[in-house]
């Protein structure tokens, strides 16, 4: 079968829909990453099993499907009974034959399985009365959980390449990039560039050749929304590529995408044969003279290869380090030919805004920054995972209503948003509303979309530190700012944290900052004093304490802390073999003795005690 | 107009005049340089000829060179070598069959003859006029 | 040709010029350790910075590196100025933190005033500035040999697993480029050793003296047709040759 025209596509979706009435009700088991790892594999044959042995009305083999990410991590593996939408976590291989009995069978539902809101203790059947889902709007996450990630039949009979072909048969390449630019869509990678602005240029200059890039190198240590897109919707990325290429002219693409993402490369390979296949990929598509390729390009997994011009330079084969341009890529990019890179999730937008137009998304979100962002939450909160929230909401929200609050209700200290060169912000600009701009302004970003929320027990110059560290690793080791600068940055960072600085280091450290944001050659260098400059900017006093009063308040810093034992110490022996420097001493039922001279502050004893009988000042 | 250098090694002294002028006017942070040019001996005790880069027409110093440091001036013919582009790999010096790609230790440096922007030093201090820079009809057998 | 101003003085430059050629050619002294005139701009020592605006830009400046930032027309440059010299100040201290030892980093910071880093000694620190000069010489003679490996402050440069490199040729020209001589090499007698690599010299037929390595002048025969026997002499014994051809043309003309 092939799809070569407008009208054998819609076939084809009418087809499959007519197929999917037969059964209406499917049992969904999520296989993201975070399920999978939890045995979500084992759910789906069993069930499968169990539905060979049981003839149960409305099921079959068939209508046991494994999807991508649902978000809810944490919580896996979930199982979906769609279209009631009843959802259940957790689910082990012994339950399996529980729920076909019960609830495929008779509808029943099984309680111990349902989801419990954190905060409130209380049980959601729904999937959309969860907290974490309500408060969410999905667009480019919008067939994650609902389509098999391989199907290329799902992801039709969703409507998808609809918009391709409205963009190819109905619109002319102006008027794709006139609807993305009035879309107000900005580039998901990071930097927030308007998608529409850099088609256009790419599309004006004079070139036979012209290449269409997709950013799914995804490097921020905790990220996963790009991973999530390209093993769980691949065909809304392919999609986004091909409408892209049609407005700017392109005739060949590249996706590039980090080797530590095995499966997102498998997913994309085979949602690529397939096209290749039903002819949506290749020489004159849906029977127009437009044509278009798709090569993969694997990363070696280095942060820096996802800055733009390192990311061409690895795709050209060469060492992936970052080059000074005054050119910029869509004008001399790959192979010196202009290029448009976008960011998975962008793309994963763009067939959407084609379909519903550029009002449609420019109505979500705020005026400055359209439509919706995906986000990983992690952290200190009671939900954590995958989300997506329209621009414009509160960084509160997404804490207190998505998140569900602070894990035991420890106060709020900090979030961290923008991966390793954002920043973080505190308390005070929780009512901040999540868009471009505002974050940048408040001294974090945006970036890729990485949240960690931190907790009155994280120390900000050892987070700072953390960061700092990463960056001195990843950066490409090519200019001098970027990997000396940020290494003696790192280097100040751990003598206030060792409670070793004078106040003059801080001013050291900010002076050294505005060189290598000057000085660097690349993003990363630019952005590289973030994790410092932010929490200077909030958390001063904190530095200060650890310089004048050689104190961390947070208690985590070792240096400056030590382990003391109460007398709320019931002598129960734990904590004497936990410490490997033999530290502390005792008989059972007398308290313990911990020696100051041979602790090491490893905090070994702290994570044992059941009873609170450890103090760290 | 096409100049060459013509050689006329019967009147060569061997006096190292030229020699000099070159190493003057080729200085190297306000010092002598070392001379492109020098006389040796043409066979017998008496006879002596300055040799000197011909700026060979399909040359082989061009040919070696990886990094395209030599190229001929137009203006001047000479096949001149760009300090700023040498590597200083050695291959013009090896390659040359005639030896003149010199090799300048003490600066490490290679250096060659550059005709002196067109009016070689060497050929204006040649006091037996042995060595002279001067249009050449292609027939003349002593050119080079 | 485009106008611009280099402090203060209107200059014209080639369109597409880069910056670094017309401020040395104005013979305005900014330092830099990663040009090359042989190898592509590569913008790592950052020391050619300069502070550029135009008028248009309303008071806007911007800082770019000179050696990649090509001539425009209206362009106001200026090479000294306060934030270009602190940012270089504050290089060639990090630079020191690393390299103490090598001579082109102090002579640098000596004419910018610093003679000690200010900053914490690099533990593992060595006079290899990473300008990849070697690396990026040895790929335009298109050997491709060395190149750097890791990333980040642990970067360095070695040849493919830290063995001896299968591609070099042993030209030198890595050691010869480097700017801090940290590449070292050895000659001794016939053979030279590089990268852990040993090399046979070629020798004069006459004189003995060693002149290329076996594999470099194979190289040059090879891909730029050079006669194999061109490399049988050293360069002293190809004059002489010389001499003695030029005195024999002399003797025939006499005798014609
Ligand atoms: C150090 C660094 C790392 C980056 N990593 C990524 C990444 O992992 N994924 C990504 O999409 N963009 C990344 N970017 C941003 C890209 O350079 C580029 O702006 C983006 O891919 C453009 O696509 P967009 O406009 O759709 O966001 C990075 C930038 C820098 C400076
Ligand atoms: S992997 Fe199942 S919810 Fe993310």
């Amino acid at each position: 079968m092939c799809i070569r025209t407008v009208q054998q596509l819609n076939k084809r979706k009418t087809q499959l829909l007519a197929g999917e009435k037969k059964f209406p009700r499917k049992v969904i088991v999520c296989c993201g990453p975070g399920c999978l790892a939890c045995g979500a594999q084992k759910i789906a044959d069993g069930l499968r099993e169990s539905l060979k042995k049981k003839k149960i009305k409305g099921f079959t083999v068939e209508t046991v499907r494994e999807t991508g990410c649902h978000g809810l991590c944490e919580k896996g593996p979930l199982v979906v009974v769609e279209p009631d939408g009843l959802f259940y976590t957790k689910v082990k291989p012994k339950d399996i034959d529980e729920i076909v009995s019960k609830t495929l069978a008779r509808n029943e539902i099984i309680d111990r399985l349902l989801f419990t809101e954190p905060a409130t203790g209380k049980t959601k059947k729904k999937y959309s009365s969860i907290n974490f889902y309500r408060h969410q709007n999905r667009v480019a996450l919008r067939n994650l959980g609902h389509i098999r990630p391989d199907s290329l039949d799902d992801y039709i009979a969703g409507g998808g390449y609809q918009g391709l072909a409205r963009a190819l048969l109905k619109m002319s390449p102006d008027q794709v990039i006139e609807t993305v630019s009035k879309s107000g869509l900005r580039g998901r990678g990071g930097g927030g560039f308007p998608a529409g602005r850099k088609w256009r240029t790419c599309a004006n200059v004079e070139s036979d050749t012209r290449y269409v890039l997709c950013n799914g190198d995804e490097g921020d240590p905790g990220a996963f929304m790009d991973r999530a897109i390209m093993e769980g919707d691949p065909h809304s990325v392919l999609e986004g590529m091909l409408i892209a290429a049609y407005a700017v002219g392109s005739t060949e693409g590249y996706i590039y995408v980090r080797e530590e993402y095995p499966l997102a490369v498998e997913r994309l390979y085979e949602a690529i044969r397939q096209l290749e296949e039903e002819g949506l990929l290749g020489d004159n598509i849906l029977g127009t003279d437009f044509s278009f390729r798709i090569s993969i390009a694997r990363g070696a997994g280095a942060f820096v290869c996802g800055e733009s011009s390192a990311l061409m330079k690895s795709v050209a084969g060469e060492v992936g380090e970052p080059r000074a341009k005054y050119v910029r890529s869509v004008i001399k990019g790959l192979w010196d030919k202009p290029s448009v890179l976008n960011n998975v999730e962008s793309y994963a937008n763009v067939p959407v805004i084609i379909m519903k137009g550029a009002g449609w998304f420019k109505k979500i979100g705020t005026d400055g920054s359209s439509g919706t962002k995906a986000f990983s939450l992690v952290g200190k909160v009671r939900n954590t995972g995958l989300i997506e929230v329209p621009m414009g909401i509160t960084l509160r929200e997404i804490i207190y209503d998505i998140g569900d609050g602070i894990i035991d209700d420890r106060p709020f200290k900090a979030i961290q948003t923008g991966g390793p060169s954002g920043g973080c912000l505190p308390e005070s600009k929780l009512d901040l509303p999540v868009d471009f701009d505002t974050l940048t302004k408040a001294g974090s970003m945006m970036g890729s979309g990485g949240m960690i929320v931190m907790d009155d027990k994280t120390c900000m110059v050892d987070v700072a530190k953390y960061f700092l560290e990463f960056l001195v690793k990843e950066s490409c080791g090519k200019c001098v700012p970027c990997r000396e600068g940020l290494y003696q940055l790192h280097a100040l960072a751990v003598k206030i944290s060792d409670g070793k600085a004078v106040e003059a280091d801080l001013d050291r450290m900010e002076q050294l900052s505005d060189v290598i944001i000057r000085g660097s050659l690349c993003g990363l260098g630019k952005s590289g004093p973030n994790p410092f400059l932010s929490t200077i900017r909030y958390f001063r006093d904190e530095y200060l304490a650890h310089i004048r009063d050689k104190r961390c308040p947070a208690g985590v810093c070792k240096n400056l802390i030590t382990y003391e034992i109460n007398d709320k110490c019931t002598g129960c022996l734990a904590c004497i073999p936990a410490c490997a420097y033999e530290a502390i001493t005792g008989k059972k039922d007398e308290i313990h003795i911990l020696d100051q001279k041979k602790c090491t502050q490893c905090g070994a004893c702290y994570a044992v005690c059941r009873f609170d009988a450890i103090d760290v000042t | 107009m096409d100049k060459r250098f013509v050689v006329t090694p019967n009147l060569c002294t061997g006096c190292r005049t030229c020699e000099l002028a070159c190493a003057f006017s080729h200085s190297v942070n306000g010092k002598p340089g070392l001379s492109r040019i020098y006389p040796l001996s043409a066979g017998t005790d008496e006879a002596w000829v300055p040799v000197v880069c011909l700026q060979c027409e399909n040359a082989a110093c061009v040919k070696a060179c990886l990094v395209d440091a030599i190229a001929r001036n137009p203006e001047t013919g000479a096949l001149e070598l760009d300090y700023d582009r040498c590597v200083r790999c050695m291959a013009c010096v090896a390659a040359c069959p005639f030896g003149c790609s010199l090799p300048d230790d003490q600066h490490s440096l290679v250096v060659k003859c550059d005709l002196c922007g067109g009016e070689p030093v060497c050929a204006m201090f040649c006091p037996t006029k042995a060595l002279a820079h001067q249009e050449i009809c292609s027939s003349d057998r002593k050119s080079a | 040709m485009v106008n611009l101003t280099v402090n203060g003085k209107l200059v014209q430059a080639d369109e597409g010029e880069m910056l670094l050629s017309v401020i040395r050619r104005l013979k305005i002294d900014i330092p830099s350790t990663c040009h090359h005139d042989a190898v592509e701009p590569y913008g790592a020592c950052r020391l050619c910075t300069v502070e550029i605006t135009k008028t248009e830009w309303n008071g806007w400046k911007n800082y770019v590196t000179a050696c990649l930032y090509p001539a425009e027309e209206g362009l106001i440059i200026s090479t000294h100025a306060p934030e270009v010299i602190e940012l270089r100040k504050t290089l060639l201290d990090l630079y020191l933190a690393r390299s103490p030892g090598a001579a082109l980093i102090r002579e640098m910071a000596a004419e910018y005033g610093i003679t000690a880093t200010s900053f914490q000694k690099v533990p593992d620190g060595d006079n290899c500035i990473l300008c990849a000069l070697c690396t990026r010489v040895c790929d335009a003679m298109g050997f491709h040999a060395i190149s750097s490996v890791n990333r980040g402050h642990g970067k360095e440069i070695a040849p493919p697993l830290k063995e001896p490199p299968p591609d070099c040729v042993g030209c030198l020209s890595c050691a010869q480029v480097c700017p801090t001589d940290f590449i070292q090499y050895k000659d001794k007698g016939k053979t030279r050793t590089i990268w852990g690599k040993k090399f046979k010299l070629l020798t004069c037929k006459d004189t003995g003296r060693p002149t290329i390595t076996v594999e470099f002048a194979e190289h040059l025969s090879r891909q730029r047709n050079i006669p194999a026997d061109y490399f049988e002499h050293d360069h002293e014994s190809h004059r002489r040759q010389l001499a003695l051809t030029l005195g024999k043309l002399a003797e025939w003309d006499r005798k014609e």
